[in-house]
């Protein structure tokens, strides 16, 4: 990290040179890949020598907020930062709440969470699919075909949560609502139809020759690099670590499941997208045997309202990688502190480590950067 | 005083060529067609409705509300350009594509400017023009996005244009002549597709890049280069520079269908060999525009690396084959006749 900070210059003069023909180019934050950051790339017109990755341009203090609120509202803020995959994010602060409060969740709602988090990671992977296409020039097509066989998972969770995003449907002990008449025979139904999108998506993006010839071999990291980088998710997974919280360390109910773990030996771009693809499979899988092997019982426990003095550490596997969600209370309603260690901050570090180590092109830092799914609101909080 | 009545009228076939058809009108005409028609293929394809409220149903008129909004807008120099080129190429890159277009035959007989039977040449020979026009306004505007579109631009055309030379070389020795005029009544029996097929997919691959869409849109790839020389231009510049990018679509394509489609030949549906004419360019016209959008939207953009070395490493050998093939075939099987 520190030589990288050599070339940080003035970051408001867009026209500035550095001799030898080098000069930086800021991605953002108004431009059509940056999304809510920016990308300062160092280069000499193609050849790409540094990507700096300016993150902090959406930072809310999520941390600071949920120190001033009761533990089943910061469910909210936390829920905001990454849209996407609501779920996901939302079971890590969940998981630990439980911890620090001493509470189980019923195994009822234990199935429930796992069906609503699969759920979110299919959504959130087509999301970073179709970004991972449209980096690669593919006008919009490929994001509007994923976008739209996204629908049909957003009015199941619209029947199930009542909205379709944002659902703030796990509260600490348990879920809101039981599954409603009716949801299992259309989720049967979906999951069935989306097994083959995947493979259409497949066949049209994934085997095309032209993606392959952009991503194969490109932003390559090695086993090695990506446990000393702290790569995270799916992209740690196509390097070859077979590394999942879902299996090491189970949580809802993933430990009484049977699902394989997605991975890959290359670590390039293709690998990346590639594992997501896999990883929808193995969701659709999870989904079908938690929703047959669901037990019956309450979904919800009475929770307290205060926590005894102490500190719980929770990890979730996001649709972007491990998160890390750490509370320490004081004994009251609210947390003294909170510590949320987020996957997209992580696999930012890798894009910046990778010109460093390859030759990298100035039409490849779009897909580099995007075959990571990176997501500025969840590494600012 | 000058007799400007007399001298129309004197002159009318000219200036209905140069000013309806295929000139001004027809080149405006086929814009505002083929945005439109992009605009609702793609959606289409992408599983979107496309323009739905100008016009009455089907859009047709949101181009034309496009321009308005645009033609309205304030022009926006940025300060450390270069204003006098800056305003002055976007006048000048429309013109370019025009001139092309005033080479090709439209019927027996009906092209604006014949050439005396050196179209071919000449069609190429303003062609060259395109991306030196095209590089100046990527350095006028003085921005880092620009700049590197137009060197890439000028990287791809050397890269593609070589090879399309080379491989519509193949179709002057197999018909013997320069003048397109000739090269589209020799195809009256057998498109030229069908004895040139290796030089045809070398002269396909080498037009994407010369029109400058996917897979080849490397100059503007949205993704790296927000829009790449054309960042800087806003309001009516903006459109000067997507009426240049379609017109320049509309010669090569014309050159295409005349060089290896039989041009203005096909069944004589119309009396009039001009409407006849017209109307068979305008049909394959329209096959090889959404051709061309299929391609778009099928197939991702190549490196700026990739596709030079498609072009010297693939294609500059094949169209180098392709003519010696033409040669023997021509002159060792058939004995010197086309």
């Amino acid at each position: 990290m520190s030589d990288m900070m050599v070339y940080r210059g003035n970051p408001f003069n867009e026209i500035e040179e550095l001799g030898d023909g080098m000069f930086r180019l800021h991605m953002g934050p108004q431009h059509p890949i940056s999304g809510q950051g920016r990308f300062i790339i160092l280069t000499d017109g193609e050849r790409v020598f540094d990507i700096e990755v300016d993150i902090g341009y959406s930072h809310r203090g999520t941390e600071k907020l949920l120190e001033h609120r009761t533990f089943i509202q910061g469910i909210v803020p936390v829920e905001r930062m990454v849209m996407i995959d609501t779920a996901n994010i939302l079971m890590g602060y969940i998981g630990a709440v439980e911890r620090i409060l001493g509470v189980e969740p019923p195994p009822r709602a234990n199935y429930i969470r796992t069906i609503v988090m699969e759920m979110n990671r299919i959504i959130s992977h087509l999301y970073a699919l179709g970004l991972l296409s449209e980096s690669a020039a593919w006008n919009p097509a490929v994001f509007l075909w994923t976008t739209a066989d996204r629908e049909p998972f957003l009015d199941l969770l619209e029947m199930l949560t009542g909205a379709r995003w944002s659902y703030s449907f796990f509260v600490p002990g348990g879920v809101r609502a039981d599954i409603p008449r009716g949801f299992k025979e259309r989720l049967l139904v979906t999951l069935d139809w989306f097994e083959k999108r995947i493979d259409v998506i497949e066949e049209a993006w994934i085997y095309n020759e032209l993606f392959r010839m952009r991503t194969e071999g490109m932003g390559v990291i090695s086993r090695q690099e990506a446990i000393e980088w702290g790569v995270a998710g799916p992209n740690l997974r196509a390097s070859g670590v077979a590394y999942d919280t879902r299996k090491n360390e189970p949580y809802a109910a993933y430990g009484e499941l049977d699902f394989k773990m997605v991975t890959h030996t290359a670590g390039d771009a293709y690998a990346r997208g590639w594992a997501r693809v896999e990883e929808m499979r193995v969701s659709v899988d999870i989904i079908r045997q938690a929703i047959e092997n669901m037990p019956d019982g309450p979904v919800r426990v009475r929770v307290p309202q205060r926590a005894k003095p102490g500190e719980a550490l929770f990890r979730v596997e996001t649709s972007r990688g491990e998160m890390n969600v750490y509370i320490v209370s004081d004994g009251k309603d609210k947390p003294y502190r909170v510590k949320i260690s987020p996957a997209s901050f992580r696999n930012f570090l890798a894009i910046e480590m990778i010109p460093k180590t390859q030759t990298v092109l100035l039409a490849d830092a779009p897909v580099l950067i995007y075959s990571f799914d990176p997501w500025f609101l969840d590494a600012d909080r | 005083m000058v007799d400007i009545v007399g001298f129309v009228q004197a002159n009318l076939p000219i200036f209905i060529k140069i000013l309806l058809f295929p000139g001004l009108l027809f080149i405006f005409g086929f814009v505002i067609f083929a945005v439109w028609y992009q605009r609702k293929y793609l959606a289409r394809i992408m599983l979107r409705m496309g323009p739905v409220h100008c016009g009455k149903r089907l859009g047709w008129l949101q181009l034309v509300a496009d321009a308005m909004k645009l033609l309205t807008k304030e022009l926006i120099i940025p300060r450390a350009a270069n204003k006098i080129v800056f305003i002055v190429v976007t006048f000048l890159l429309p013109v370019i594509p025009a001139a092309m277009i005033a080479v090709i035959p439209f019927a027996p007989g009906y092209a604006i400017y014949p050439a005396s039977g050196y179209s071919l040449l000449l069609f190429f020979a303003i062609s060259t023009l395109f991306p030196v026009v095209g590089i100046l306004r990527g350095w006028a505007a003085n921005n880092k996005f620009t700049i590197i579109g137009a060197f890439r631009m000028i990287y791809l055309d050397i890269a593609g244009e070589i090879p399309v030379f080379l491989a519509s070389t193949g179709v002057m020795i197999w018909a013997g002549t320069y003048d397109l005029q000739k090269i589209v009544e020799l195809q009256r029996d057998m498109w030229f597709v069908f004895p040139q097929i290796l030089g045809f997919i070398v002269f396909f691959i080498g037009f994407l890049g010369m029109i400058e869409k996917i897979p080849f849109d490397i100059p503007t790839a949205e993704s790296e280069l927000v829009y790449g020389p054309n960042t800087e231009y806003s309001g009516a510049m903006f459109l000067n520079m997507m009426l240049s990018d379609y017109a320049n679509v509309l010669a090569w394509t014309l050159l295409m269908i005349t060089l290896y489609f039989g041009g203005y030949n096909g069944p004589a549906i119309f009396p009039d060999p001009i409407v006849n004419g017209a109307f068979w360019i305008i049909v394959k016209l329209l096959i090889a525009i959404s051709i061309i959008f299929t391609i778009m939207i099928t197939y991702a953009r190549l490196r700026i690396d990739q596709a030079i070395r498609m072009g010297w490493s693939y294609l500059l050998p094949l169209s180098l084959l392709n003519i010696l093939l033409t040669i023997i075939l021509k002159f060792f099987l058939f004995g010197g006749v086309a």
